[in-house]
């Protein structure tokens, strides 16, 4: 059946996501970005929202009723949205399994699910985990990773780096992806959990960044880091054929369209704050041509997020109806974070001069929402895996 | 929870659509084009469906999501020919609409042909119960009546219709001619606004429909054909200029589609007059990427009428100037934008 009615369960849940983000969220978010450097992971808010429960909105296992529908990837994106509208940099801020989620609860050994979720329980102090694939020289290009792993009796040892780390410096542990030979490409990629203050885990450093400066997005290098083989993510067993890579492209498949409309709730942002600007400074019934002009722009605006949000809807609809959606949430994921730049760089033109002065809200938009055609696959990327299924384009 | 998937009935209506496309329009589409029209055979055969706009948007029918369904089959097949299929299929969206049993009648009877003119500038003018005004072209060669919706009213005539045949960009198979009204007598006028706007949304929504159709008709022949066409050693769509188009046409009819069904979807729950305007807004912006570029894929073949490719960027275009255009969907858009909340709800 088709309708676009959340409900009244998911409202509930939104509504407290929005009285999460006025009160915090978007006041924190704003003085970060004055302050330029990311809210730090003992600043009170953060044991604040962890003992109300409130984790990141994505990779988090959902309890499912016997016999009843998925609806984990559907709340996903609603909050997803919703958090992002308030500040998308907060959003990642936020205590939890992150990105670290997905691949521990998809690949994890029910013992190693065990042992890395423990710290989650704790309540008396927040708690991050953090995912490493990214590095100096391998972005889109995941199967070019350098970071290498040797098996070495019971362990591994791990040397490299990794780069744009969300979260990777207050992380209980990260899931560093590493090859055992390069030469195997994909088949030789190993995903381990380096814990935090494991011997060789080294330089975490703070980058700096244009946008969305709430999170912390770190660095780090592994020099001669050796990890238990018991922390290999899955066992080897995991790793037959060519499990390794689709572990990794599995994670992202889950939260692609959570990321994708994460550039919707950023554009929903700047349409709100034109629109109320609009109204403030002009009269928009009078017929004036620069007028006309703007309620235009706030038009187009309007319109590509709501249809932007449908192609990220459907994309978790069908994650939920466990169907593939590989397509449909590269698909989103291209699609959204071209709108949404659009909508916060027509927001800076409604609002004019003071659109690119600080004071106003729309040019940290602007600046933000940059990072999501990048992030999770660039929107070039996104086209590439929609193409090799598509038209079959050759790997 | 919101939910994308079809119901047992939807997908229903839309096989049978879609077979009826398949089986008695394709084969003909080059026919009803050069002939400007359909066997009254073949519209009597659509009628007996039950798939037309009285039949599926009457109160307790199937609705306006299964209609955009239909329409988008047949649009992906032949939209001239969809019009032509349902000749009185605009008009009547006020006819249910206003509950007016006049204009029922008037649109109601088997094969009245009754176009539709949006005339948001009021170019068409009254006095004494008359009606005066021209309009360059409605995709039609004859006709019953002539149903004309301004701003907050719409008024119908059944006599005096003066047509002067035209050749149309796209949409032949329905016709096309330029229509002249000189003091024709008014045969009935709704005068609520509100019925006359929402009859205009259903109507936005009805040509979105099938832009989607044509959109999605052009989409897959290009894919088709740059899977087959190589140049350079390997097949054109894996050259990656043209794979990265091909994903952005799929992504544009999804987008488009997405849209209609959104403002389907709150159309069959009343109201929606800004959904249908968005979706018109979009799925013309939409199918006006995807036509000109599914021939840009055919290269020079897209240019000739050897492959339908030339023929779907004609009908968008067309149809992209119905129901008032794009620009008027986009200001009807515009208008209310300021008051407008796009939040989660």
């Amino acid at each position: 059946m088709i309708t676009f009615e959340i409900g009244a369960e998911a409202g509930a849940q939104l509504e407290r996501a929005r009285e999460l983000g006025r009160r915090y969220l978007r006041p924190l978010g704003i003085e970060a970005d004055r302050k330029r450097e990311p809210v730090p992971p003992e600043h009170p808010f953060f044991l604040l929202a962890w003992q109300q429960g409130i984790g990141q909105p994505i990779g988090v296992e959902e309890p499912r009723a016997a016999g009843g529908p998925r609806t984990a990837a559907r709340r996903g994106v609603l909050l997803a949205e919703e958090m992002s509208y308030w500040d998308r940099g907060m959003s990642v801020a936020l205590p939890g399994l992150g990105l670290g989620g997905p691949p521990l609860l998809s690949m994890g050994t029910p013992e190693q699910k065990e042992r890395f979720l423990a710290p989650f329980r704790d309540t008396t102090r927040p708690h991050w985990a953090a995912f490493g694939m990214t590095e100096p020289g391998a972005g889109s290009d995941v199967a070019g990773i350098q970071t290498s792993a040797v098996r070495d009796g019971d362990a591994w040892i791990l040397n490299g780096a990794k780069t744009f780390i969300s979260n990777s410096m207050r992380a209980e542990w990260i899931v560093v992806w590493a090859t055992i030979d390069k030469s195997l490409g994909r088949a030789g990629h190993r995903a381990f959990i380096v814990e935090r203050g494991t011997p060789g885990l080294e330089d975490l450093r703070y980058e700096h960044k244009m946008g969305l400066i709430a999170y912390e997005s770190s660095s780090f290098t592994l020099r001669d880091c050796r990890v238990p083989a018991l922390h290999l993510l899955g066992g080897e067993a995991h790793y037959a054929g060519r499990a390794g890579f689709k572990g990794a492209m599995k994670s992202f498949n889950a939260t692609r369209p959570a990321i994708a409309v994460m550039a919707i709730g950023i554009a929903r942002a700047a349409y709100d704050a034109a629109r109320d600007f609009a109204r403030q400074h002009y009269r928009l019934d009078r017929p004036i041509p620069r007028y006309q002009r703007y309620r235009e722009k706030l038009a187009r605006m309007a319109r590509k997020i709501e249809v932007g949000r449908l192609l990220c809807w459907r994309a978790a609809w069908l994650a939920d109806a466990e169907q593939p959606n590989e397509v449909e949430a590269s698909m989103a994921k291209a699609f959204c974070p071209q709108i949404a730049q659009e909508a916060t760089s027509l927001a800076v033109e409604i609002l004019g001069d003071a659109g690119v002065a600080s004071e106003h809200y729309v040019e940290k938009l602007y600046r933000d929402v940059k990072a999501m055609d990048i992030v999770e696959g660039t929107g070039q990327i996104q086209r590439i895996v929609m193409a090799r299924r598509l038209v079959g384009l050759p790997h | 929870m919101f939910e994308i998937g079809l119901s047992e009935e939807q997908r229903l209506i839309q096989d049978t659509a879609r077979r009826f496309a398949a089986e008695r329009l394709a084969p003909r589409c080059r026919e009803h084009e050069r002939r400007r029209g359909l066997d009254e055979g073949l519209i009597e055969e659509f009628a007996r469906l039950g798939l037309s706009t009285r039949d599926l948007g009457a109160p307790g029918g199937p609705g306006a999501l299964a209609h955009a369904l239909v329409l988008e089959e047949l649009g992906a097949t032949d939209a001239g020919a969809a019009l032509a299929l349902d000749p009185a299929g605009l008009a009547a969206h006020l006819a249910i609409e206003s509950g007016s049993e006049m204009l029922a009648r008037a649109v109601g009877g088997a094969g009245r042909r009754v176009a539709a003119v949006v005339d948001a500038a009021e170019r068409f003018t009254t006095g004494g119960r008359r009606v005066s005004g021209t309009t360059d072209w409605v995709p039609a060669d004859r006709l019953d009546a002539v149903l004309i919706l301004q701003p907050r009213r719409a008024l119908w005539v059944s006599e005096r219709i003066d047509l002067e045949p035209v050749r149309p960009c796209g949409l032949e198979a329905a016709g096309a001619s330029a229509l002249r009204l000189s003091a024709a007598p008014v045969a009935g006028r709704v005068d609520d606004p509100e019925a006359v706007a929402r009859a205009l949304g259903r109507i936005r929504l009805h040509v979105a429909a099938l832009l989607v159709g044509v959109a999605r008709a052009a989409r897959d022949y290009a894919t088709r054909y740059a899977m087959e066409r190589t140049a350079f050693g390997r097949p054109i769509a894996h050259h990656q200029a043209l794979a990265f188009l091909l994903t952005d046409l799929t992504t544009a009819v999804d987008a488009a589609r997405l849209a209609v069904w959104r403002a389907a979807s709150a159309a069959d729950r009343g109201g929606a007059a800004w959904e249908c305007a968005c979706a018109f807004a979009e799925a013309a912006e939409q199918a006006l990427f995807v036509g000109p570029n599914a021939v840009q894929v055919l290269g020079g073949h897209g240019f000739m009428k050897d492959h339908p490719v030339e023929k779907y960027m004609r009908d968008v275009r067309t149809l992209a100037q119905l129901a008032g255009g794009r620009d008027e969907a986009e200001l009807a858009v515009a208008e209310r934008v300021v008051d407008r909340e796009i939040g989660l709800r």
